[in-house]
């Protein structure tokens, strides 16, 4: 990590988190705030105008939704991690985010300590994931070599993830921790995490891949 | 499929025209071979010839006589003038000695054809060519003599040709194929016929017709032994002409019973006066024997002839109605064969001209001909029936498979429409009777002013826990409960280690995949949640240890979930302790599983959940009743 600290930007709608989450974010030294938006339209200006490390963002915004958001910052500033803040954590909302180009997620309510070990880990290389959306990853490209692969562009149906990377899905999956799983395949929890990232980023691009080749089916696009 | 048997049809009639044009006799036709018109006759005894003045009486070839006395000897003369002692070769045709003869020209013997005797029946039906020598022949008048015998029957001499043996060599020849060979190639074929039709029959035996046309032919072929035999021993005569009327009346039975069936006539009465009309043939010959050929045999052929006729007729009337032609072509040579059989009746008769060919020998083999192609046609079109069944069958596999596929489309839609709905009907209860009315119960108490702050964000906080187990249930797609259980795990861990308590999470006696009830996997993670809950809250123990496992007893399979945390153990726990075990306890029994909690006052507890994997429909846990944790925080408060 650099000494230059951590600039963040938060898109959430709801007072009482925005509130929250600028409280943690300007208790913590090593990291800065370069603007709070309440909507969609806010947002935009914001990723237009500012250059920022990480994002916070709340996938249900007033005026739309936050995976448009997602996927244009993913795309246009690929250094920028984008954080999803969401309630459950559930299957629905974090997968169709890592899709969209997110790495990591929180829940609304975690401990001010937990949101900025969390955004530490996604600076340092890593993303958190639980069982249950670890499972979902893996269904996820499971469905997608299973279901689609005959109409799909020759080549984009293999399964994207190494060996190693579906090892650690299935250990995840089963419950076991980073530490665990480090100490099952050698490696430090670390490297578990880092592993994590690269497979959401390729989940990322698969879909993007995917969507443009569907896009260009429709039509939509010129190749 | 009409078209071979038309064609069919066509050969063997041209075929048969060729053969009456080849075969019968074409009188007049050489130049010098002379047709004997007139012979005399005289009685005698062999090797004595006649006297001089023996009685001679003239008579019209050829001839034909019926004898019921005893054997009896005969002379036979004519003669034939020569312009000049031939140079070629000259012979004697004798189209029919039937009885065998002596052969003498101007009083030297030329030939010795085995004659008809006591111990030797003989009925030449071949031909006989009687070579000349030439130095025996002079101009002017040459005189023949023939001894010949006779005994009780039938007898005849047909026509009588003498000329150059080269001109008399082709009719010979053919009339040598017609009466002998060809006879003989109708018996085998008939034999073979009857033994094709036995092994079709055996193969299938539902189809009596087979064994029928089998049977039918056999009786022909005993029938003809009379004729294939031309000289025999006396004694074997009885027999050959006993296998005539026992043949002759099977066939004319079963064929006109087959013909009237087969022509859709199915008359009791009229088959059985058949069956008695035909024995009746048998049976008068072995009771009056060899005399029943001169007295009744005769009409009694006739009837079966005629019985035979009655039945071809009902054959045609139905061919006429039947739309393939195979039918009619099978009538047409029936016909044919009949006629012919009339025929050589009537010449057996006498009514036509004794040593006529016998047609028969040429109509059975048309008629067998005529069954061979019926039998071929049906054949080639089972086959053809067989490949279109096949592509039929095929087309309809095809469609039954689509007609399947989409039954079991809709299938597994309407079972998705019902795990969704049993889903949405389980979260409905859940959220009445859990979540619903916790929250509500709480408004109560909020509004009463009764709870603390801090109470209140108790209550809600696990509230929100209790609905995240909820949804970790739900995202527990086919009973995943390792993930679920990991989640929470994940979830826990941090409040653990808030509390300054070690987790150790123990998964390793789980296998891949633990098949459990849907319906139980969120009252599992409630009672996971709780006994940590319980811990963090009461046992202020440095460290939990979570065991997953299965193991067999009883002969079922248990999943097996021990919680044991080395605190103060139960018994100097706070009040909820009791209700939180109680709730534990409640959620067990109504999944069908079994709580055991072991405690030890100062050491530590351990809860141990005990589950029947769903190895077998388990327990109704559908209306389950499911109260959340925070109930006891509530008794607390009234309590209090």
């Amino acid at each position: 990590m650099s000494d230059q600290p951590i600039s963040i930007i938060i898109v959430e709608d709801e007072p009482e988190f925005r509130r929250r989450f600028v409280q943690i974010i300007e208790n913590e030294p090593s990291m800065t705030l370069v603007g709070v938006a309440a909507n969609k339209r806010e947002a935009q200006a914001i990723i237009d105008r500012e250059s920022f490390d990480v994002m916070l963002i709340d996938l249900g915004l007033p005026d739309g939704s936050g995976i448009d958001l997602i996927r244009q910052v993913s795309q246009k500033k690929p250094d920028v991690d984008i954080m999803v803040v969401t309630v459950f954590g559930d299957e629905q909302h974090v997968v169709s985010s890592i899709e969209a180009g997110a790495t990591g997620y929180i829940l609304k309510d975690s401990a001010p300590a937990d949101v900025i070990s969390c955004i530490r880990l996604l600076r340092a290389g890593g993303s958190p994931v639980s069982p249950v959306v670890a499972r979902s990853v893996l269904r996820a490209i499971r469905n997608r070599m299973g279901t689609t692969a005959p109409t799909r562009a020759p080549g984009s149906e293999q399964n994207p993830l190494s060996a190693r990377e579906t090892e650690i899905l299935q250990l995840l999956a089963k419950g076991m921790s980073f530490n665990e799983i480090g100490e099952i395949l050698g490696i430090s929890p670390h490297t578990v995490t880092a592993h994590i990232k690269k497979i959401y980023r390729k989940l990322a691009v698969h879909s993007r891949g995917e969507a443009v080749y569907e896009a260009t089916q429709m039509g939509l696009l010129k190749s | 499929m009409t078209v071979p048997v038309v064609r069919l049809a066509r050969l063997l009639g041209v075929a048969f025209a060729c053969l009456l044009a080849v075969l019968l006799p074409l009188p007049g036709q050489a130049d010098e071979a002379q047709a004997i018109p007139r012979i005399e006759l005289t009685g005698g005894t062999r090797g004595t010839f006649p006297a001089a003045d023996a009685l001679w009486q003239s008579h019209a070839l050829p001839m034909r006589w019926a004898a019921s006395g005893g054997r009896t000897g005969i002379w036979l003369r004519y003669g034939f003038d020569l312009p000049a002692a031939p140079q070629e070769g000259w012979s004697i045709l004798f189209g029919r000695l039937a009885n065998g003869g002596t052969v003498y020209v101007n009083g030297k013997m030329v030939a010795d054809i085995p004659l008809d005797a006591d111990r030797r029946h003989v009925n030449w039906r071949r031909p006989h060519l009687v070579n000349l020598p030439n130095d025996y022949l002079h101009a002017g008048q040459n005189q023949v003599l023939v001894f010949t015998s006779y005994g009780l029957g039938v007898h005849g001499i047909g026509s009588i040709e003498v000329g150059p043996t080269a001109e008399l060599q082709p009719d010979y020849g053919s009339q040598f194929f017609v009466n002998h060979t060809l006879r003989w190639i109708a018996l085998l074929l008939t034999c073979l016929m009857a033994i094709g039709f036995a092994a079709l029959w055996f193969r299938r035996r539902s189809e009596s017709l087979f064994g029928l046309l089998s049977l039918i032919a056999a009786s022909w072929a005993l029938r003809s032994l009379d004729f294939a035999f031309e000289s025999l021993p006396a004694d074997m005569r009885l027999w050959t002409r006993g296998a005539f009327y026992l043949g002759t009346a099977a066939f004319t039975a079963l064929a006109t019973i087959t013909m009237w069936r087969h022509g859709g006539v199915k008359r009791g009465a009229a088959e059985a006066g058949v069956v008695v009309l035909a024995v009746l043939g048998p049976l008068l010959f072995a009771i009056s024997g060899d005399t029943f050929d001169l007295t009744a045999g005769t009409a009694w052929q006739a009837v079966m002839l005629g019985l035979l006729g009655l039945g071809l007729l009902s054959l045609a009337v139905h061919a006429l109605k039947s739309p393939t032609f195979m039918l009619k072509g099978i009538v047409l040579a029936i016909g044919i064969a009949l006629a012919a059989a009339v025929h050589d009746f009537l010449v057996y008769v006498g009514v036509l001209t004794f040593g006529s060919p016998e047609l028969l020998n040429i109509a059975t083999p048309v008629l067998l001909f005529a069954l061979g192609g019926a039998l071929i046609e049906r054949f080639v079109r089972s086959l053809a029936d067989v490949e279109k069944t096949n592509a039929e069958l095929e087309s309809r596999i095809h469609e039954r498979e689509q007609l399947l596929k989409r039954n079991f489309d809709r299938l597994r839609e309407s079972e998705r429409v019902k795990a969704s709905a049993q889903e949405r009907q389980r979260i409905m209860q859940d959220m009445h009777d859990g979540l619903g009315s916790q929250l509500l119960s709480s408004l109560m108490l909020v509004e009463r002013g009764a709870l603390t702050n801090e109470q209140v964000a108790q209550i809600l906080r696990e509230s929100i826990d209790d609905m995240r187990l909820a949804i970790d249930a739900l995202a527990a797609e086919d009973s995943d409960l390792l993930s679920a259980l990991g989640n929470l795990r994940y979830r826990m861990e941090p409040r653990l280690k808030v509390a300054g308590m070690e987790l150790q999470w123990d998964a390793r006696g789980l296998p891949e995949e633990v098949d459990i009830d849907p319906d139980a996997v969120l009252p599992v993670l409630r009672i996971v949640q709780e006994a940590l809950t319980n811990a963090i809250k009461h046992s202020r123990a440095r460290a939990v240890r979570v065991t997953l496992g299965v193991d067999s007893r009883d002969d079922s399979e248990w999943l097996t979930i021990r919680v044991t945390d080395n605190g103060r153990g139960l018994a100097a726990g706070a009040n909820g302790n009791g209700r939180g075990l109680l709730n534990m306890r409640n959620r067990a029994r109504k999944i069908g599983a079994v709580l055991k909690v072991e405690t030890v006052p100062g050491a530590g507890t351990m809860i141990l959940l005990r589950l029947p994997l769903a190895t077998s429909p388990g327990p109704n846990t559908r209306a389950m009743q499911l109260s959340l944790n925070t109930e006891a925080v509530i008794e607390q408060v009234r309590q209090g």
